[in-house]
């Protein structure tokens, strides 16, 4: 053997003896997150997952197969439940990307005071849930709220208008108050993509004579088009999860006009103490999101590639 | 050797002092009571408790309404029971039936008015000691009543309460009633109240058999279903408590209340109280509820807790604690012996008549389910979502569900 081979055999073998403890470094370095992650998601979804397979209560359980899911299959009202979810989820989510778009694209303009109002869009994020739904339950009262003060002193009602006693308006209000809540995120994450857009691009189409709306059409939009998708799942998942708001607002109510899946799974097993029930709603909910997820990030894959982001 | 002697003294010392302490640690009774706050007729119970028995104290742990029977509940459940809770009765099937409860332990010297013990009792075992006690009466504005033209004179007949109320809406700004019809347990109770003051029943007491399903169940609704036009806007957005906002703002000539609705509206008010108005197929009646002392199994100190409910809930403590707070009288305190009693006048005589004719909150293991059944009914008749007969029949069908 040359020396050459000698060295190189030599450095093959040290290089071999190193990557074995970098291996090992590198589990012990994933391994706290691995068992965090199974301690509390694996274990609660494998506990969930069982648990909709018994008939189980305060009292103990019992293996009652198919049972819980077929009721489901079976309920009218289930069915409405899921089909209000989705309408509630694509009202509310395509009400923020709207005012999100139309939001980023004031702030990111060069308008004096700037500063001030890209603070000022944050106070519906950054206050606690539950202290905002307040504020909206009084906003929303009849005889002392605001709102309905304000539409009686102009005329458009005659005397004071519950928006939270009749199906459809606790509905919309519902939707009001998660767009409130749910806008600046979807604003500020916007503003940031559009701020990471070259001003080379716009400077070149003022050139050629864009418009305006042509430039936010043609290059804004498709800038910025990966955030948007991505964005949208993001809010999708969350509005489909809301809870608190639709709790402190009307509990579900009124007779379940406002009842989403996940107020639904609540009211079944941590209300009425019927586990069983609650968690086969919880698992239909997980594969519910786990489908629509996957569309996403398909329709995701499809725009990166489309709009050239890796 | 004198070395090892005194190491072997000093733990032994030391072990003895940890088992002396762990042992103090263990009579740790956990009381949770429900409703936000301990009263301090309650407290004065608990610190005589601890002073006589040496070595016991008390974590006496106050949790609001909306969360507190639900934790007392999942704690049992989950194997923690607390020692001793303070809980509505309407929760002592879903405890008893599950195995979470120990019977009462109630003295023979404790007299409860008629009706009360009914609320304790599944099966002629009484499972909660009765510590709180409510019935309820209507509250009327005088003011609003008498500014719409009418005299302010007690209606005893739902004829009459409705014609009060059409005269107030006619001629003021004012509703003429306040109704509650949120998703909410009081939603049940007030219709309770019109039910059984038009002889209905939700459940035999004799056979557990859903009587839900009859006349008086639809004439109730029916009027319930009238009473809207002449209530507040969206009764389905207001609960019991609220109410109150609406009568002291002089938004509602009248609505139904517990006793401590008097010190709560405001003094300027000129108010008449009366019992419920008797419908078309009974006598003036109230729902009768109580709140209960429970001890919980498996917390290691059963007995202790047995103690501590018979003190809280006797006859000296309970009044009391009756007095001071506005409640109902539980107890039937003349026939203890007591004179001078607070409850011999004024409002209360609205409060205390229409006891031996009230019925009980259901006691039904899926009390939620109880509440969502009601809940529904009202809520379809205030929407106008269906009509009399079949929000009574489904809910006859939702019943035999929950049963």
């Amino acid at each position: 053997m040359t020396d050459i081979a000698t060295e190189y055999a030599a450095t093959g073998t040290k290089q071999k003896a190193k990557s074995l403890p970098e291996a090992v470094f590198a589990w012990l370095l994933i391994g706290p997150a691995m068992l965090f992650i199974a301690v509390i998601v694996a274990w609660p979804l494998a506990e969930t997952i069982r648990l909709s397979f018994m008939e189980a209560g305060l009292g103990g359980e019992e293996y009652v197969g198919l049972a819980n899911y077929q009721d489901l299959v079976e309920s009218r009202k289930f069915h409405q439940t899921i089909v209000r979810t989705f309408y509630w989820m694509f009202l509310s989510v395509a009400l923020k990307l709207i005012l999100g778009l139309i939001g980023a694209t004031l702030l990111n303009a060069a308008v004096p005071g700037r500063a001030l109002f890209r603070v000022l869009v944050m106070p519906p994020w950054i206050i606690p849930m539950a202290i905002g739904m307040i504020g909206w339950l009084w906003l929303y009262n009849g005889y002392f709220g605001v709102l309905s003060g304000t539409m009686m002193s102009l005329g458009i009602t005659d005397g004071p208008f519950e928006f939270l006693a009749y199906k459809q308006s606790a509905f919309y209000s519902a939707v009001v108050a998660d767009v409130w809540v749910g806008t600046p995120m979807v604003t500020l994450f916007f503003l940031a993509a559009m701020q990471g857009v070259s001003r080379d691009l716009y400077e070149a189409a003022w050139v050629d004579g864009a418009g305006r709306w042509y430039r936010f059409r043609r290059i804004t939009i498709p800038q910025i088009m990966p955030v948007i998708v991505s964005m949208s799942l993001l809010s999708a998942i969350f509005t489909f999860n809301s809870f608190e708001i639709i709790w402190i607002l009307t509990e579900g109510g009124p007779r379940g006009a406002t009842t989403t899946l996940i107020v639904d799974t609540y009211k079944t097993a941590i209300s009425n103490f019927k586990f069983g029930e609650g968690s086969a709603r919880a698992v239909i909910i997980v594969i519910l999101l786990g489908a629509f997820s996957l569309i996403y990030l398909n329709v995701l894959k499809y725009v990166n590639r489309k709009y050239g982001t890796k | 050797m004198k070395l090892m002697k005194l190491t072997c003294a000093a733990a032994l010392l030391s072990s003895a002092a940890t088992v002396a302490m762990a042992d103090s640690h263990a009579t740790e009774l956990h009381f949770i009571m429900c409703g936000g706050e301990v009263r301090d007729a309650d407290q004065a119970v608990v610190d005589q408790f601890e002073a006589d028995n040496e070595g016991v104290t008390v974590n006496l742990e106050a949790v609001p309404w909306g969360t507190c029977q639900d934790k007392s509940l999942t704690l049992a459940a989950a194997g923690d029971p607390p020692s001793i809770a303070y809980m509505g009765s309407r929760t002592l099937r879903q405890l008893a039936n599950n195995d979470l409860i120990v019977p009462a332990q109630i003295q023979d010297d404790v007299i409860y008015q008629d009706g009360v013990l009914n609320t304790v009792t599944i099966e002629g075992t009484q499972w909660g000691y009765p510590h709180a006690f409510s019935t309820k009466a209507l509250y009327i504005n005088c003011d609003i009543v008498e500014a719409s033209g009418q005299e302010c004179v007690a209606p005893t007949t739902w004829d009459e309460m409705y014609a009060m109320a059409e005269g107030v809406v006619a001629n003021t700004d004012a509703a003429g009633v306040g109704l509650a019809g949120k998703d909410f347990d009081n939603t049940m109770h007030q219709f309770l109240n019109y039910l059984y003051s038009n002889g209905g029943v939700v459940i035999d007491s004799a056979t557990g058999a859903n009587m839900l399903d009859s006349q008086q169940t639809r004439e109730t609704l029916e009027f319930y279903g009238k009473l809207a036009s002449v209530a507040q806007e969206g009764p389905t957005a207001w609960e019991r408590d609220q109410l109150k906002d609406l009568f002291n703002d002089g938004q509602i000539a009248m609505y139904v209340q517990g006793p401590w609705g008097y010190g709560q509206h405001n003094e300027d008010i000129n108010q008449l109280v009366a019992p419920v108005p008797a419908g078309p197929s009974g006598e003036s009646g109230t729902i009768l509820i109580t709140d209960s002392i429970v001890v919980f199994k498996g917390s290691g100190h059963e007995e202790l807790a047995q103690e501590l409910a018979q003190r809280i809930t006797s006859g000296d403590s309970q009044y009391d604690l009756d007095s001071s707070w506005g409640l109902t009288p539980i107890l039937d305190y003349a026939a203890m012996g007591k004179t001078d009693l607070y409850y011999e006048d004024g409002i209360w005589p609205n409060f205390t008549a229409t006891i031996s004719t009230g019925g009980p909150e259901p006691l039904l293991e899926d009390f939620k389910s109880l509440q969502s059944v009601f809940t529904n009914m009202v809520q379809g008749i205030l929407l106008e979502d269906d009509t009399v007969d079949n929000l009574v029949t489904i809910a006859g069908e939702e019943l035999d569900d929950a049963l």
